[in-house]
C-alpha cells in the first residue's frame, strides 16, 4: 500500500483509483473481492494451488482491462465472469496434461462436508461430491449458495440464457442431493 | 413418481437441448416431489468453500505484487495502442495493392492473347490426315498462344 494513503472502500472509488493506476486501490480491490474470487475458483477447480493461480491471473487481467468494464453492469458479476473463464481455461489445461486427477485433493465423499481430511490443515477444500458436477454446474451452485445469485445473474457469468442457467442449477442441486442420499444410505448400511 | 421418472427418461432421450431444458425447468418448478429432491442452500454451503474460509486477501495481494515485480508494477489499465492507426493504414494499403493487382490481371486476360476463341481454334483449323512417303505420318500440331500461326510437324512413320 502507498505510504500515508488511506485505502478506498467504495466500489466506484476503488475502480476509479485502479483506472488511475493507484496501488492502494488495486490492493483495496484485492482485499474486497480476493476471497470471493478465490472461493469461486477453488470450488470450480477443486485445487488450492490452481485456484490461487486463477485468482492472481484474474486480478491482473482486471487491472489491465478495467477500462473495458461496462459501468451499467455489476462489477462483481464482471469480475466473477473473468474468474470463471480463467477457471475453465485452467481445467482445459489440466485436462490436456492429465494432471488434474493426480493433483486434486478432496475430502472422503462419505462425510459430505467441506474441509480437509486433516483438521489441523487451515486450508479447506470443496467436497469430493462436487467432482460429479460439470464446471458450469459447480459455478452455478457456488454462486447460488454463497452469493444468492439468481438464474439471471448466473447466466451473465456463464454466458448463457437465464433458463439454461436455471437448468444447470437444478441439475447441480439434484445430483448433489442424490449423491448425499446415497452416501447416507452407505453409512447406514455399512 | 412415475411421471417424474418419465420426465427423466425424456430428458435423457430428447436430442435437442432447448427442449430438454424446457422440460426439466417446467417440471422442476411445478413438481413438489422433485423440488424435495434438490439440495438446500444450507447443505450446499456445507460442501463448498466459503469466501471467508477461502484464504487470506493480504497473502493474495503479496503474491500478485511479487508476480508483477513490485507494488508499482501492478498493471494499470492497458494504454490505448498508438500503433492502431498505422495498422489500419497498412491494411488499407495492402487492400489497394491487392485490388490494383487484380485489376491489372483482369486487363491482361482481356487482351487478344487471352481470347477464348483464339485459344480454342478447333473450328478454324482441321487436318484429316498427312501422308509422308505414301504412308500416314506422325503429326504434331502446335499453335503459340496469342497468335494465329499454326505449326504442323509431320514425321515419317518408322
Amino acid at each position: 500500500m502507498e505510504e500515508g494513503t488511506k485505502p478506498p472502500v467504495d466500489e466506484r472509488e476503488i475502480i476509479e483509483g485502479c483506472l488511475r493506476g493507484s496501488s492502494a486501490s488495486n490492493r483495496a480491490m484485492v482485499e474486497a473481492y480476493g476471497n470471493l474470487v478465490l472461493s469461486v475458483a477453488l470450488n470450480v477447480v477443486g485445487n488450492r494451488q490452481d485456484a490461487e493461480d486463477i485468482c492472481q491471473e484474474t486480478f491482473l487481467q482486471v487491472f489491465r482491462r478495467l477500462d473495458r468494464y461496462d459501468r451499467e453492469r455489476s462489477f462483481k458479476t464482471w469480475l466473477l465472469t473473468i474468474a470463471y473463464r480463467r477457471s475453465l481455461d485452467m481445467l482445459r489445461k489440466k485436462r490436456r496434461f492429465k494432471e488434474f486427477s493426480v493433483r486434486a485433493r478432496y475430502e472422503p465423499a462419505v462425510t459430505g462436508k467441506g474441509g480437509n481430511p486433516h483438521p489441523a490443515d487451515p486450508a479447506p477444500l470443496p467436497s469430493k461430491l462436487l467432482k460429479a458436477l460439470s464446471p458450469r454446474e459447480r459455478t452455478a451452485l457456488c454462486l447460488w449458495a454463497y452469493e444468492s445469485y439468481t438464474a439471471k445473474d448466473i447466466s451473465e457469468v456463464l454466458a448463457c440464457s437465464a433458463s439454461t442457467a436455471r437448468v444447470y442449477l437444478f441439475n447441480a442441486r439434484r445430483k448433489i442431493k442424490a449423491l448425499l442420499e446415497n452416501d447416507h444410505g452407505l453409512l447406514q448400511n455399512g | 413418481m412415475d411421471f417424474c421418472r418419465t420426465v427423466d427418461i425424456l430428458y435423457a432421450a430428447l436430442p435437442l437441448r432447448p427442449f430438454r431444458d424446457w422440460l426439466i425447468r417446467t417440471h422442476m418448478e411445478r413438481c413438489p416431489r422433485c423440488q424435495a429432491r434438490l439440495i438446500s442452500r444450507e447443505d450446499a454451503r456445507g460442501l463448498l468453500v466459503s469466501p471467508e474460509a477461502a484464504g487470506d486477501a493480504d497473502a493474495l495481494w503479496q503474491r500478485i505484487i511479487s508476480r508483477s515485480d513490485g507494488p508499482t508494477a501492478v498493471p494499470g489499465p492497458a494504454p490505448r495502442r498508438e500503433g492502431l492507426a498505422w495498422r489500419w493504414a497498412a491494411a488499407a494499403a495492402m487492400t489497394i495493392v491487392v485490388a490494383l493487382t487484380g485489376f491489372w490481371l483482369l486487363r491482361e486476360v482481356e487482351r487478344p492473347g487471352f481470347d477464348a476463341d483464339v485459344i480454342a481454334p478447333a473450328g478454324r483449323f482441321q487436318i484429316d490426315y498427312i501422308n509422308v512417303g505414301g504412308a500416314p505420318a506422325h503429326t504434331f500440331v502446335y499453335q503459340p498462344q496469342g497468335t494465329d500461326t499454326v505449326f504442323v510437324w509431320a514425321s515419317k512413320t518408322p
